[in-house]
């Protein structure tokens, strides 16, 4: 049995069905404005939409043998806003979460709103417009373009994993503490499947059909200010999910140690460096944010460095 | 051919989803609730010719994602119905904790059965057209037109490549440490690859279909066609069942609740 990210109904409270819906309506709102200028001049991108639906479809049944019957497979939402543009791919995934509902009852019709938000909505667009910053930091090129599908594929992922724990918990229908690290845990590994199945798909097609990635992907990198700014979007989402993932999962272990009463045998590290995601010396908000900040710059400075390595590398 | 228009499932489709919210409103605990709704549920699926049993068996699909609700077994602490130690460890069960749990997934397995009645009984052409007579945006609708269409085909084209993958990789009999192909990495590749080549004939196709649509004066959207609805006192039934529902509903959960 695969592991699902499609909530059933009935596991989300009303009210938290109905906010993502109105959510998911307007973003796909927009998306249908953003790509209704090329509608015009190309009717072909309805046909191509509607195809690539079912290509995703299709390609959800690709698996490979992992261990022990365990198997790596696509969900296809980064694959998606990468080949058909973040918008034209996330009204794909959305109609393909849809499809998946009302065809197989993979995932309810009142919580389909919250399923194609974390799927169609963060997965493909948020995943691909990442996908494409990343890309242009680390200075455009194949190997930026491969470390940026990857990178985005894996998030996405985690993205969608997190936010359906998140929504779960607000429902009431799970605790926060013990099945956020729980979900992420697993899907970090379910991830890195994603990640290099969505990398052999990009790969394939830029080798034998350069033309069709190429008319939406700039190769060239960006300019260094633009690469910064870019870099620090991508460095605070990164940062913001580790935090969450971080935050919650101590929280959830301590809360099993107490529940099963070895609490007390727990001794706190030999060596600290923000104890308690807290800098020494200052106390409460002011330092939790100040290790924010901090964790933010060495993320930005290690993504410099990665790009001028990889600037360094073109021009060589 | 026989050219008719769809059936219209404009109020299936709404009376769906406001029964699916009749559900997920329904309180914790109220299990004389549920058992009154999923009776209800079960008598329109007979009078819509769907076996009661199957459908309750077919909606057995969402129970496994209760997974997700069971820590709150441990992790509430309200109302222990349980609490020893197991390996020198204390571990106590919340009541309130399996409540939940029972609720969530009852709720689930009802929701799925009112909207397997929905596409059972409506082909999933007529659950399109209907949809974009319900305001569901051109594009939307279209694309989700042309998914269905290519489903089948794109699927078997799928099968026939993992068939072709396990014919070349094949391990032999008995050789169990012979394993077939390289490593994980070198698998999830392939089957990228796999996933590539598949979208290069999906582009291919598309690129046809779009000339073959063109040249026929097509202007980038489906013909939804008119909808056909063969009962003409739907609306008049479909209200009636709502407030039905909503009567049982609520009956049910003025019951007593354990």
């Amino acid at each position: 049995m695969r592991p699902t990210l499609h909530i059933p109904d009935g596991f989300l409270a009303p009210e938290v069905s109905i906010a993502l819906w109105v959510v998911t309506a307007a973003v796909i709102a927009v998306a249908l404005r953003r790509i209704s200028t090329d509608l015009n001049k190309a009717p072909a991108r309805t046909v191509l939409m509607g195809i690539a639906g079912a290509f995703i479809f299709a390609a959800q049944m690709f698996n490979f043998p992992v261990a022990a019957g365990t198997s790596g497979h696509l969900l296809g939402g980064v694959l998606a806003g990468v080949l058909l543009g973040p918008w034209a791919g996330s009204i794909v995934m959305a109609t393909v979460i849809g499809i998946q509902a009302l065809l197989f009852q993979d995932g309810g019709l009142l919580v389909l709103g919250a399923n194609i938000f974390n799927m169609g909505v963060i997965g493909t667009l948020g995943g691909s417009l990442i996908a494409r910053a990343t890309s242009e930091v680390l200075g455009g090129g194949r190997k930026g373009q491969f470390v940026g599908v990857g990178f985005a594929a894996w998030l996405s992922v985690m993205a969608a994993a997190g936010l359906t724990t998140l929504q779960l918990g607000l429902s009431g229908t799970t605790d926060i503490g013990i099945g956020l690290p729980a979900m992420l845990g697993t899907h970090a590994l379910i991830g890195v499947g994603e990640a290099l199945i969505t990398i052999g798909a990009i790969g394939f097609i830029s080798a034998s059909a350069p033309d069709i990635l190429s008319a939406r992907d700039s190769t060239k990198g960006a300019s260094t200010s633009r690469r910064i700014a870019l870099g620090s979007v991508i460095a605070v989402i990164t940062v913001g999910l580790a935090s969450l993932f971080a935050s919650a999962s101590p929280d959830g272990l301590e809360r099993v140690a107490e529940d099963l009463g070895f609490l007390d045998q727990a001794e706190g590290p030999a060596f600290e460096l923000f104890s308690d995601y807290t800098i020494p010396g200052l106390d409460g908000t002011a330092s939790t944010i100040a290790a924010g900040v901090a964790g933010v710059a060495i993320v930005v400075i290690i993504l410099l460095l990665l790009g001028r390595i990889a600037a360094r590398r073109r021009s060589a | 051919m026989i050219a008719t228009g769809r059936q219209d499932a404009r109020a299936a489709i709404i009376a769906t989803l406001l029964v699916a919210l009749g559900v997920a409103l329904l309180p914790t605990g109220s299990y004389l609730a549920y058992l009154l709704v999923w009776l209800a549920v079960a008598t329109v699926a007979a009078l819509s010719g769907i076996a009661p049993t199957q459908l309750a068996r077919r909606a057995l699909v969402a129970l496994p994602f209760v997974v997700a609700a069971l820590p709150l077994l441990f992790t509430r602490s309200d109302e222990i119905i349980w609490s020893g130690a197991i390996g020198g460890a204390s571990l106590s069960v919340s009541g309130s904790g399996l409540r939940i749990i029972l609720t969530t997934a009852l709720k689930a397995w009802i929701s799925v059965q009112v909207a397997l009645i929905l596409v059972t009984r409506y082909p999933i052409e007529s659950i399109v057209s209907s949809l974009r007579a319900l305001n569901l945006p051109d594009t939307i609708a279209t694309s989700a037109g042309l998914t269905i269409r290519y489903l089948d085909l794109l699927r078997s084209e799928a099968t026939r490549m993992l068939r072709a993958r396990s014919s070349r990789s094949a391990s032999p009999l008995g050789e169990s440490r012979e394993r077939a192909g390289g490593s994980i990495p070198w698998r999830a590749r392939v089957t990228g690859n796999l996933a590539g080549a598949l979208f290069l004939r999906a582009y291919a196709r598309a690129a046809r279909v779009e000339e073959a649509a063109t040249a026929r004066g097509a202007r980038g959207s489906l013909s939804f066609g008119g909808l056909q609805q063969t009962d003409p006192r739907i609306l008049p039934k479909t209200i009636l069942a709502l407030v039905a529902f909503a009567a049982i509903g609520v009956a049910g959960a003025l019951l007593p609740r354990f």
